[in-house]
């Protein structure tokens, strides 16, 4: 695989955004953009129009969810799926609902979340 | 809420040895205030001054006769003199015992019993029968009708005095150990949030430093020496090993929150297990030990939760490795009979020491046996076992083998 495209990596933990990132760029050549929290991800999203979005659930200022909303808003066609953990299945639920399109857990093994990104990028790219 | 005048009655909690809590109430009330008739009683545990009794008698002498016993006493009184006009009061009065006379016109005093306790619960107060000799036949009825106790009439003051003494004690220590089990459940509960949260905020760092771990390991940061390959790799260890631990203490907060819920479908448990006994291999090389399995001719079809029973199926065969001598040969046998189907594995471990038998399946327990390779325990992995095989309905036991070594076996259902 050689994926070339923009992602943008939102999680307010810094270790969460480095593995991710590191699991990306094992997968290709990814520009990645990173925000901190929901606002910073609405803003870059905007200023930059990734090809997707890579959203924690639980983040401070303006959380996953309430950021998926105003993505949506401002984007009907944006690709958003959430960085969740075991706890949060409910708002995962909540997060499909409101359009996400799908999520990955990020408490599982590298080879776990390769896979699982693998599959989100082989569907772009079959959907291009 | 109990309020006791002016007698702190101290519950305490003693946890001997881990098991069962015992309590102990320590009283350090005064000697009641002795009434005019009655010599002071040798035990006197509990302050009963204040106390509130609703006497139901149609006859006006009676009422009189036990009103001047009980004032004595101290004890708050209210009078009724009829069944009706009892259950009436007993809603505003809020007595902590009731004497009852059993012939009363209207209702019985059998029938007033019944109508109080069924409108206000096992917990309302405790009913005394108030009966002639001529009566003590019909108590067996009274007591039935849920009275708590009988008084016979004449009336001996001291015998009425002790009667009710002692049914107003055993309320109080009751509604003390009400109160107290309620703390502890609350105190249970508030610490499985805890841990669950805790464990939980716990996974997402650890699952991190073990990638990490493994990006370094793999030189994404550049070739490693031997020395730090070998840090790297005690890094790796060290977090993966900290996750089973979270993810047990995990498995326990949900499982007791009541949050286990099982997703059941109808899965070959003999495929599970081989794939279970392949992984398991690749572990047990390390220590130059095999785990051997005969896949059962036919499928054993059971209605489970694939992912929990694999769980279960999983900590049997580590268990028998990490007990096994290195070099050891472990047996994994899947069977069915025509309502259930079972899993067992046989290891050559040293077996269950028997007076730790009853700790097996028990939270935090460990037993004297260690692991042989030095492997840790969390001492949840058996608890969180017969926690999953349960909500099966399935059973689970562990017997020593007479040629040594134990047998773990669970058995699970055909039909959920």
């Amino acid at each position: 695989m050689n994926f070339n495209g923009k992602i943008l990596l939102v999680d307010d933990e810094v270790h969460i955004r480095k593995y991710v990132s590191l699991i990306l760029k094992q997968l290709g050549k990814p520009v990645i953009l990173e925000a901190a929290n929901g606002q910073e991800a609405v803003d870059a999203y905007k200023a930059n129009r990734p090809d997707f979005v890579l959203m924690d659930v639980n983040m401070p200022h303006l959380d996953g969810i309430e950021a998926l909303r105003q993505l949506k808003e401002f984007d009907p066609a944006c690709v958003v799926i959430m960085l969740t953990s075991l706890a949060n299945r409910d708002t995962v639920e909540r997060a499909l609902e409101l359009g996400a399109t799908s999520y990955i857990r990020k408490d599982t093994s590298k080879e776990e979340i390769s896979k699982a990104l693998t599959e989100i990028i082989d569907a772009r790219s079959d959907a291009e | 809420m109990i309020t006791l005048s002016d007698s702190p009655v101290v519950a305490r909690v003693a946890d001997r040895n881990g098991c069962d809590p015992k309590f102990r109430l320590r009283s350090e009330a005064s000697a009641p205030r002795c009434a005019a008739m009655v010599s002071q009683p040798t035990t006197a545990p509990f302050q009963l001054t204040g106390r509130k009794i609703l006497i139901v008698d149609d006859d006006r002498l009676n009422l009189r006769i036990l009103a001047g016993i009980l004032k004595g006493e101290g004890y708050a009184l209210a009078e009724a003199d009829s069944g009706e006009k009892a259950l009436d009061l007993y809603a505003s009065f809020r007595p902590d015992l009731v004497l009852l006379d059993v012939m009363l016109p209207g209702i019985d005093g059998f029938e007033t019993c019944r109508r109080l306790k069924r409108d206000h619960g096992p917990a309302s107060a405790p009913v005394i029968f108030i009966t002639a000799k001529s009566e003590s036949d019909d108590v067996v009825e009274g007591l039935g009708a849920g009275g708590a106790d009988y008084l016979p009439k004449p009336f001996k003051p001291k015998e009425v005095l002790a009667r009710i003494r002692s049914h107003l004690q055993n309320q109080i220590l009751s509604e003390q150990q009400k109160l107290l089990v309620d703390q502890l459940s609350k105190a249970n509960h508030a610490k499985n949030r805890f841990l669950g949260m805790a464990a939980h905020d716990l996974r997402n760092p650890l699952a991190s430093i073990r990638g990490l771990a493994e990006f370094l390991r793999e030189g994404t940061a550049g070739e490693l020496n031997p020395d730090q390959i070998d840090l790297i790799d005690t890094i790796h260890g060290a977090a993966t090993s900290m996750l089973v631990m979270v993810n047990e203490l995990l498995d326990v907060a949900t499982i007791e929150a009541g949050e286990l819920k099982l997703t059941i479908e109808t899965h070959n448990l003999g495929d599970l297990v081989a794939k279970c006994v392949s992984m398991i291999n690749r572990e047990a090389a390390k220590k130059k030990t095999h785990v051997v399995y005969e896949p059962p001719p036919e499928p054993v079809l059971l209605p489970m939760d694939q992912a929990k029973v694999k769980q279960v199926v999983d900590n049997l065969l580590s268990n028998a490795v990490k007990y096994s001598p290195p070099g050891s040969t472990i047996q994994a046998l899947v069977g069915r009979d025509p309502d259930r189907g079972s899993f067992a594995v046989r290891d050559q471990g040293p077996g269950i020491p028997e007076n730790e038998r009853d700790k097996l399946f028990k939270d935090f327990s460990r037993l004297s046996i260690k692991p042989t390779g030095g492997e840790k325990s969390t001492g949840l992995g058996l608890a969180i076992c017969r926690k999953i095989v349960d909500a099966h309905h399935g059973a689970i036991v562990a017997e020593n083998l007479p040629a040594g070594g134990c047998e773990f076996r669970f058995t699970l259902p055909t039909t959920q």
